[in-house]
C-alpha cells in the first residue's frame, strides 16, 4: 500500500504542474469491484500558497478481471454525463500507460459518507426509503436512455450500432465469451441463446447509451434515500436501452426479495418509472427478450470469473464466489421462461 | 474421514467469520475473509452431494438418450445417443463422474438443438422431457445461500 501511495503521489505531482509537496494519506482498498481494484485516498498538495486536500477514488485494472472493459469508455461516460440529470462523480484523470502504477487506471472524485452496498442499502436506516430509492433509480436509468449519445459526444468513442443490430452485436459478443471461457457445458444457457436467435427483438426504439451494469450496488445513496451518483460505467456502450432495464430487473439482483426488482420496487413500477423518464415504451415481449439476454450476459461474466480463478490468474475470492453464480443465473433463466417458480 | 469433512468446513467457515475476520485489516481483507467463509460453506454443501448428484444426473441423461434415439432424424446423432445410453460410471470418484457428466451434457446440448428443429408430437414431448431434466439439473446444483 505504501509503495502504491508513493507512486501515485509521484504521478499526481507530474499531473499538477503548479503543485508542491504532493503526498497521499489514507490509501485504503474498497471491497467489491472485481473488474477494477478500487482505492480511496486523500491527495494533499500546496498550490499557489494554498494547502489543498482532495478525496479521490483510484480505479486500477487488476491482473485478471471479471470482464474485459475499455477504461477509456468508462472514463468518457463519466465525463459525458457530468452536470446532467444523471448524477456522476467527477472524472479527473485517465492514465493508460502502465509505467506509472503497473496497470492502467483512472481517478475520480470521492463522494464520502454515501453507501453503495446492496446489503446495507436494503437494511435500516436506508430500507425505509426503498420506494424513494427505487423511483430515483429507475428514473435516472430513463434519463440515461433518453440522452442523445451524439450530443454527449460519445458516438465515435463508443462503437455505433444500427437499431436493428443492437441485439445481434451483444448476443454474439456474450455467446463468444461463454464459448471461450466456460469450464463446463451450459445446456440451459445454450437453449436460451438458440431461443433468442430464433425470435429476435424488434429494432431498438433508439440507440442509447447503455450503462451495462445498472443494478443496486452501482449507485451511491445517502441515509435520506437520495441517490447522488451512478457508478461503474465500465461496460457502457451504445445499444438498445431495453438492455439496461432488463439487466436491472434480472431476478439475480432481487437480493432475497424476488417480488422486488433490484430489491427496491415491484417490476411493474420500475418499468413505469423508466417509461415516464425515458419517453420510451417497454414492450413486454421485447423486454422479455432482453431479460433472457441479460441471463446470457451474466453467465458470460460468471464463467469468465470462474475460469480466471481456477487458472490462478486472479485469486481474489470474489471471483470464486462470482463463478458460483452460474447456477443461480441458470435458475433465473428458467424462472423467466416460466419453468421454475 | 473423521471429523466429517462437512463439519470441518462448517467450523472453518465459522472460525473465519468470527475469529479471523474481525482481526484482519484493512477492510478490504475483512471482506475477502468473509467471502472465503462463504466459499467454505458452499464447498461443504457440494461435498455432501457431489457424487450423488452427478451419478443421478448421468443416469437420468442416459435414460433420456435411450428414449431419444428413435425420435431424432439424424442417423449419426441417433447412433451416438444409443452409445451414450449404455455407458456406465465405472468409478465413483467425483473427477470421473464429472468427466462423464460433461460429455453427457455436451451431447444433451446437441440433442436439444436438433429436437427443436423437429415438429412431430414425439419431438415436442422429448423437448418437454429435456426441459424437465434441465430444471432438475438446476435444482441439483442449487446452493442454499445463493441469491436466486
Amino acid at each position: 500500500m505504501g509503495d502504491l501511495a508513493e507512486r501515485f503521489a509521484a504521478y499526481a505531482a507530474r499531473r499538477l504542474a503548479h503543485a508542491r509537496d504532493v503526498r497521499v494519506s489514507g490509501l485504503d482498498r474498497i471491497p467489491g469491484g472485481a473488474s477494477r481494484e478500487t482505492y480511496r485516498l486523500v491527495l494533499h498538495y500546496e498550490e499557489r500558497g494554498q494547502e489543498i486536500s482532495r478525496r479521490l477514488i483510484l480505479r486500477r485494472d487488476p491482473p485478471g478481471s471479471l470482464i474485459d472493459t475499455e477504461r477509456r469508455l468508462e472514463f468518457g461516460a463519466y465525463k459525458a454525463f457530468a452536470g446532467s440529470r444523471v448524477p456522476v462523480p467527477e472524472a479527473i484523470w485517465l492514465e493508460e500507460d502502465p509505467a506509472h502504477l503497473d496497470f492502467p487506471f483512472c481517478v475520480m472524485q470521492e463522494l464520502p459518507g454515501l453507501e453503495a452496498s446492496p446489503s446495507v442499502l436494503l437494511a435500516p436506516p436506508y430500507a425505509q426509503h426503498r420506494e424513494k430509492l427505487g423511483a430515483q433509480k429507475w428514473r435516472i436509468l430513463g434519463e440515461i436512455a433518453k440522452a442523445d449519445p451524439q450530443q454527449l459526444g460519445l458516438v465515435g468513442l463508443m462503437k455505433d450500432v444500427a437499431p436493428t443490430e443492437c441485439w445481434r452485436r451483444e448476443l454474439d459478443y456474450w455467446e463468444g465469451v461463454i464459448d471461450e471461457d466456460e469450464l463446463e457445458p451450459q445446456p440451459i444457457m445454450r437453449a436460451v441463446i438458440r431461443r433468442l436467435r430464433r425470435s429476435p427483438p424488434p429494432p431498438a426504439q433508439k440507440v442509447s447509451v447503455v450503462h451495462g451494469d445498472y443494478r443496486t450496488g452501482n449507485f451511491l445513496a445517502d441515509t435520506d434515500g437520495k441517490i447522488h451518483a451512478i457508478l461503474d460505467w465500465e461496460m457502457a456502450h451504445l445499444g438498445d436501452p431495453l438492455e439496461d432495464l432488463a439487466w436491472g430487473i434480472n431476478p439475480l439482483w432481487t437480493n432475497g426479495t424476488p417480488q422486488l426488482a433490484g430489491g427496491l420496487l415491484p417490476k411493474a413500477e420500475a418499468v413505469r418509472h423508466w417509461e415516464a423518464a425515458s419517453g420510451l415504451v417497454a414492450d413486454p415481449a421485447a423486454l422479455l427478450w432482453w431479460e433472457l439476454f441479460s441471463c446470457v450476459k451474466g453467465q458470460g461474466i460468471w464463467v469468465s470469473s470462474a475460469r480466471e480463478y481456477q487458472a490462478g490468474k486472479n485469486q481474489d475470492p470474489i471471483l470464486a464466489m462470482a463463478g458460483l453464480l452460474t447456477y443461480s443465473q441458470d435458475r433465473c433463466a428458467l424462472h423467466l421462461l416460466g419453468r421454475l417458480a | 474421514m473423521k471429523p466429517d469433512p462437512q463439519r470441518m468446513l462448517e467450523l472453518l467457515a465459522g472460525a473465519l467469520a468470527t475469529d479471523v475476520m474481525p482481526n484482519v485489516q484493512p477492510r478490504y481483507r475483512q471482506t475477502s475473509v468473509a467471502i472465503l467463509a462463504g466459499i467454505a460453506l458452499a464447498a461443504r454443501e457440494e461435498f455432501e452431494r457431489a457424487a450423488a448428484r452427478r451419478a443421478e444426473e448421468n443416469a437420468a441423461l442416459r435414460a433420456l438418450f435411450g428414449a431419444s434415439a428413435e425420435v431424432v432424424r439424424d442417423a449419426g446423432l441417433g447412433a451416438r445417443l444409443r452409445a451414450a445410453a449404455v455407458t456406465r460410471d465405472e468409478s465413483l470418484r467425483v473427477s470421473a463422474l464429472d468427466a462423464s457428466n460433461q460429455a453427457l451434457r455436451t451431447l444433451l446440448i446437441e440433442l436439444h438443438a436438433h429436437v427443436e428443429t423437429l415438429v412431430t408430437p414425439a419431438a415436442r414431448a422429448l423437448d418437454e422431457a429435456i426441459w424437465t431434466e434441465l430444471v432438475s439439473s438446476a435444482e441439483r446444483r442449487r446452493l442454499s445461500a445463493a441469491p436466486f
